[in-house]
């Protein structure tokens, strides 16, 4: 028999389970004419019940259900296996516009009768889709910037580095021949020549250190600073270099406490990469210190590590600023800072290069005129880095 | 008899720097501004040691001293290195050379010339 059917064959209680779905449901006989559809369908589609019941599904809302994909759901695939989830249709309804849906159909058989029905729910997931579409661009976008923005430091520091290079070469010629000139190697000067000449070779020594201290800061970004480890009789080189910042504490009348334990064993490290940090934070107390005031260094050794402070009584630095004098470049505005050179570096590169021993440096204040004290740790043993012969490298 | 040098380097200022230097030290210096002119200059001075500028307008002093090393004249003559490189892979990479030393620039003209005799056999 091959009569239609009508919503009235369905028991009541189901057309109120058919309408309280939220996603939109139709309810097809095995001839694909729909018996009823959720109020979700009409609200979802805004179609009517008398456009729908009764009609081939393909041919609601003026045959735009006439989808090519669905078809085969309905007549290819729904036959053989009675269910079938998750079956992803892409269309454009001339009433609700561009739509991407997941279908479920189930294939019902009627107990009373021979006959199914067919029960077909739609997910709209446009808005999920484009969410996620946007999801994976954004993903995308956000790698490629990383990508350039790891390119772009690294621009950064092979240009200062090549930067560098290039400036050191005329200034090989501006620094040599004035010192040439400067030690009368081909005749004698007299006394305003030799000033001038003396003017041309500080203001190029000078220039010279602005550079190497920029190429030091991109060679440490960019990865390239590497350390040659010896063992240092760290104790001999704290003496070194207080001495030899001893004439510029006394110009300013400072006192000079040290207080290096006697019993220091020598430590594993870079022996001009160390002198280096601490001439930077000697230099720096001295320079920020006013007169008469003092400059200290404290040196102590666990079983494993050095630690070493150098401490002012100078214009010491405000809570604010504690983290931007680590960032390069950086000088605090005081009416003091303003008398003096520099240009904001070497507390930078001493920082990274006691990073690079695996050490922590760190600045202590208690903020405007209280004093600064600078605490480096170094590990005894250096970890990792075969040790060279510091001898190979002799020349210069 | 002097001891005989030959200075590479295409920047005039700085050769005539190093060539006034050495010269003051009492060396016969010959100079030549690519590696081209130069291999043939080496060939004819026949020097006891050889001054290469690392950048060279033709191939690098790197290069012309891998040249210089595989011909029987030159396989062991000491090479220094001008280098304004300060990237400690670039100065290995040159130190790998046998007989090879550097002397980074800016030169200190007060040691210059004793940092050049010091090489020599
Ligand atoms: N001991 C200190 N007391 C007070 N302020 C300090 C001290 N050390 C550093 N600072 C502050 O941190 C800033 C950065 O220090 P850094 O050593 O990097 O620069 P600089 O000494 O000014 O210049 P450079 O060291 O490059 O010649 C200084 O300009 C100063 O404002
Ligand atoms: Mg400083």
């Amino acid at each position: 028999m091959n009569k239609i059917s009508t919503p009235k064959e369905l028991p009541e209680y189901s057309e109120s389970i058919v309408n309280t779905v939220r996603e939109p449901l139709i309810i097809m006989d095995q001839h694909l004419r729909v018996i009823t559809a959720s109020r979700s369908f009409y609200d979802f589609f805004r179609a009517e019940p008398k456009d729908t019941i009764g009609k081939l599904i393909y041919n609601l809302g003026n045959n735009q259900w006439d989808i090519p994909k669905l078809r085969e759901l309905l007549e290819t695939i729904l036959p053989q296996k009675t269910s079938f989830d998750d079956y992803k249709v892409e269309h454009d309804f001339t009433t609700i516009g561009w739509r991407t849906m997941l279908l479920n159909a189930r294939q019902v058989e009627r107990s009373q009768s021979n006959d199914r029905i067919i029960l077909l729910s739609i997910e709209d997931i446009t808005e999920r889709n484009a969410i996620q579409e946007g999801l994976v661009k954004a993903n995308k976008e956000l790698e490629i910037l990383t990508k350039d923005l790891v390119k772009a430091a690294q621009v950064k520091s092979e240009f200062l580095a090549n930067m560098s290079h290039e400036l050191r070469t005329p200034l090989n010629s501006i620094n040599g021949f004035s010192e040439v000139l400067y030690d009368e190697t081909f005749g004698t000067l007299n006394e305003k020549q030799k000033q001038y000449v003396k003017n041309v070779l500080v203001s190029g020594n000078h220039l010279l250190l602005l550079i190497n201290e920029i190429l030091d800061m991109a060679k440490v970004e960019a990865g390239k600073m590497t350390l040659t480890v010896t063992e240092l009789p760290i104790k001999e080189i704290l003496y070194e270099i207080s001495g030899l910042i001893k004439d510029a504490a006394n110009k300013k009348n400072l006192k000079m406490v040290i207080d290096i334990s006697t019993y220091l064993k020598n430590i594993q490290a870079d022996s001009l990469k160390i002198k280096q940090i601490l001439y930077n934070l000697l230099s720096n107390a001295i320079k920020f210190t006013p007169d008469g005031g003092e400059i200290g260094i404290k040196a102590t050794q666990t079983d494993t590590e050095t630690h070493i402070v150098i401490w002012d009584t100078g214009i010491g630095i405000a809570l604010e600023n504690i983290e931007k004098i680590f960032e390069g470049f950086f000088r605090i505005e005081t009416p003091y800072s303003r008398v003096t050179e520099g240009t904001g570096l070497g507390l930078p590169i001493a920082k990274k290069l006691v990073e690079l021993h695996r050490g922590k440096l760190k600045v202590e204040s208690e903020g405007n005129e209280k004093g600064t004290s600078v605490h480096i740790i170094l590990p005894i043993k250096h970890i990792t880095t075969v040790i060279r012969d510091e001898n190979k490298n002799s020349h210069s | 008899m002097k001891t005989k040098i030959v200075i590479v380097d295409d920047n005039a200022n700085n050769l005539l720097l190093e060539k006034d230097l050495l010269i003051v030290a009492g060396f016969e210096v010959h100079t030549a501004v690519n590696a081209n002119d130069a291999i043939q200059l080496i060939k004819e001075v026949k020097p006891q040691v050889i001054v290469l500028d690392v950048q060279l307008p033709d191939i690098s002093g790197a290069e012309l001293a891998r040249i210089l090393r595989s011909s029987i004249d030159t396989v062991s003559t000491p090479i220094v290195f001008v280098t304004a490189s300060v990237l400690q892979s670039d100065i290995d990479h040159l130190l790998s050379i046998p007989d090879s030393a550097y002397i980074s620039k800016p030169i200190n003209t007060r040691t210059f010339s004793k940092q050049v005799s010091q090489c020599i056999k």
